[in-house]
């Protein structure tokens, strides 16, 4: 028995023969008695703890053991390839050097220019996606080498981004679910030297619009074609384009993707300017009973299918988030440090550092978990849960890096002189297309 | 006719460089890296004399490290046929340099070379003239504008006084100037075809070239910090203080 232990009881014996005494409840000290001897039991139950460890070496090493590093965890990487890395350099070249400078005047005339579109179309986006058996130039589907390449086109501008990658959306649309005569029809056009301009048509004018309860509908015919009838809105560059693929809910089926050409007699085009995305010439498309021939249908209205394309749609609307969001920050931390108020850059008061770091903060999870869905997509894994995670993200603090950047630009982020009001309105969009946040 | 272009990894002409806290060069680490400008330029002159049939093939060739096969594949993306990576790690002396490009330039029997005027990171403007030096062929350097007519080559080079057009007999050494051209945008589907165009690495040995040691960097140090201006109030003043500081 060793010190502490002998202290122990002989507390716990101290402690029965007092309680035993009638005369101290007489006295009224059995309260304060009893907490006084408790103290003293308890304290040198602490002691005893202490005390009875005693360190000695139970066996010899001979040299120091540590955890080996885990292995190189290649699941969860997400560095891009080298050739990524190439690509994505490509076209952030070309968005700031060409979409950042059309931006505010292409925002304000409500289309993007001509020469632009051309220019990016003979950069390849759209061929890069088809392959090579079609003439162009894929050789491999990569949901991360898009997010790459929509987000590099969004640090140029978001509108602009837009209105040049519509095209490459249906274009990939045909390449994924096209059958070989939806492909041998339209995709020859997407690797010529004149990009027909389209878009995907999924959003309705609806309120808490849910893209899986389409109110377009679509009714089979008894000579095998289609009638359609709906609205589609914040279509973009709905006025020029010349093939739409729209969404609509087949009748008996569920919802499902129809190649529309733009000709088609009852389509009519409303324009629909908006608070932003203005570069992107959004529209509504009408759809009165148009009727569409059997082979318009994409793969047979496979309900997985329409299901891939929404994520598919939704994670391009976070890559382009993202990339909205690297620009305000990129803009953001040179004027903070050259801003000068009261004597010294404006970056030296905490509460404007505190807020920039925070936008870095949040943009790489934004970033993170997009590009984490992509490379799920990419493998084939079921991606929905990580494309939603990513949507919530990306539109809860796009909206507010937009905000917190025309905050930080003080008078100068609500002119439009500086692209921050832009981009405030532009990243808005973000949880608006392909489905309200709220459904 | 085939063309051969030398293009140069340097640190990328946005990145503010810094100096290394030792004094022993400028810090690589982490930053950004890319094709020398004025090599894109050579790079964009040889593809549009290949695209107006004037030459045949474009050979791209480097000298450097594992990482300087990055700077080929942007050449390849360019539109360069094939590319030649001498292999070589550590630091390279600018006459071993020349030496090996010379060396790669008659191995593969080209007809013209280009080159940058200078690479943005040594500012050295001497690599193109020591070729021709070696091997005592003709040069235009500075070049603005460049034709190419059977076995001549026309050359207006920017010079002080105005511009200079010279005439050369083929083979030929031709260094780039800002304004020859504006390099295109490479185009998404030529980065990925890039990876496909063969790319061959050869060491300065196999290439009969040894390593000159007539340079050595003794420093590198950051610029002297620029003190903050004075203002003056009358014209006067401005005098005054000027020729205080002995300048008038």
């Amino acid at each position: 028995m060793n010190t502490a232990e002998v202290m122990m009881s002989r507390g716990l014996r101290l402690l029965n023969r007092f309680s035993g005494l009638s005369a101290i409840d007489r006295l009224g000290l059995r309260k304060p008695l009893e907490n006084l001897i408790f103290q003293g039991t308890r304290n040198s139950f602490r002691t005893a703890g202490a005390v009875a460890r005693t360190f000695a070496a139970t066996q010899k090493l001979l040299q120091p053991a540590r955890l080996p590093k885990a292995r190189g965890a290649d699941l969860f990487d997400l560095s891009p390839t080298e050739e990524q890395q190439m690509l994505r350099e490509a076209v952030l070249g070309f968005a700031l050097e060409q979409l950042r400078p059309a931006a505010q005047a292409a925002d304000a005339a409500l289309a993007a220019p001509d020469e632009l579109l051309k220019q990016s179309a003979e950069l390849g986006i759209a061929i890069m996606g088809i392959p090579e058996a079609l003439g162009g130039a894929g050789n491999e589907r990569s949901a991360m080498t898009n997010v790459l390449v929509a987000e590099a086109m969004a640090q140029g501008d978001l509108g602009l981004a837009v209105a040049c990658l519509a095209p490459a959306a249906v274009s990939t649309a045909l390449v994924l679910w096209g059958d070989e005569s939806q492909q041998a029809k339209y995709l020859p056009a997407f690797v010529g030297e004149n990009l027909p301009a389209a878009a995907l048509a999924l959003q309705e004018p609806q309120p808490l619009f849910d893209p899986f309860a389409l109110k377009t509908r679509a009714r089979k015919q008894a000579d095998g074609g289609y009638v359609i009838d709906g609205i589609k809105s914040l279509v973009p560059h709905a006025a020029t384009a010349e093939l739409f693929i729209i969404a609509a809910e087949l009748e008996g089926i569920g919802p499902a993707l129809f190649i529309v050409e733009s000709s088609s007699a009852r389509l009519s085009i409303e324009a629909e300017p908006a608070m932003g995305l203005r570069a992107a010439a959004t529209g509504r498309v009408v759809l009165e009973n148009v009727v569409l021939p059997a082979e318009s249908l994409l793969s047979s209205a496979n309900a997985e299918v329409y299901a891939e394309c929404v994520q598919l749609s939704r994670l391009g609307w976070c890559a382009l988030a993202v990339g909205t969001a690297q620009a305000a920050l990129d803009y953001l931390i040179p004027y903070v440090n050259e801003r000068i108020a009261f004597g010294e850059p404006i970056s030296h008061r905490q509460s404007v550092a505190f807020n920039v770091a925070n936008i870095a903060i949040e943009l790489e999870g934004m970033r993170l978990l997009t590009y984490r869905a992509a490379s799920r997509a990419e493998r084939g894994s079921d991606f929905a849960q990580d494309t939603a995670l990513a949507r919530k993200l990306c539109t809860d603090k796009g909206m507010s890096i937009g905000s917190d950047a025309v905050q930080l630009l003080g008078g100068h982020g609500f002119i439009k002189e500086h692209p921050a009001e832009r981009w405030y309105r532009d990243l808005r969009a973000v949880g608006l297309m392909e489905g309200v946040l709220l459904v | 006719m085939k063309a051969l272009v030398s293009v140069k990894r340097v640190v990328d002409y946005n990145v503010r460089i810094q100096v290394k806290p030792d004094g022993s060069g400028v810090v690589t680490d982490g930053v950004k890296m890319s094709m020398n400008p004025f090599d894109e330029i050579a790079m964009e002159e040889a593809v549009r004399l290949k695209e107006k049939g004037k030459i045949t093939e474009i050979i791209a060739v480097t000298i450097g490290g594992a990482k300087c096969e990055e700077t080929l594949r942007t050449a390849l993306a360019f539109g360069a046929d094939r590319a030649v990576h001498v292999k070589e790690e550590g630091d390279i002396q600018p006459l071993t340099a020349a030496s090996a490009l010379a060396a790669v330039f008659k191995k593969e029997d080209a007809q013209l070379f280009l080159l940058g005027k200078q690479a943005i990171d040594d500012d050295a403007n001497q690599t193109g003239q020591m070729v021709a030096a070696l091997l005592d062929l003709g040069q235009a350097t500075f070049a603005s504008k460049v034709d190419i007519d059977g076995s001549k080559i026309t050359v207006t080079r920017e010079v002080d006084a105005g511009l200079e057009t010279l005439e050369l007999d083929l083979p030929a050494i031709v260094t780039t100037d800002l304004r020859l051209n504006e390099p295109r945008y490479l185009k998404l589907p030529d980065i990925m075809k890039a990876k496909k165009k063969p790319l061959e690495a050869i060491s300065f040995e196999a290439l009969g070239v040894k390593p000159a040691a007539g340079l050595k960097t003794l420093k590198t140090t950051a610029p002297a910090k620029r003190s903050k201006g004075v203002m003056v109030k009358t014209v006067d003043e401005l005098v005054t203080a000027l020729k205080g500081k002995g300048l008038l």
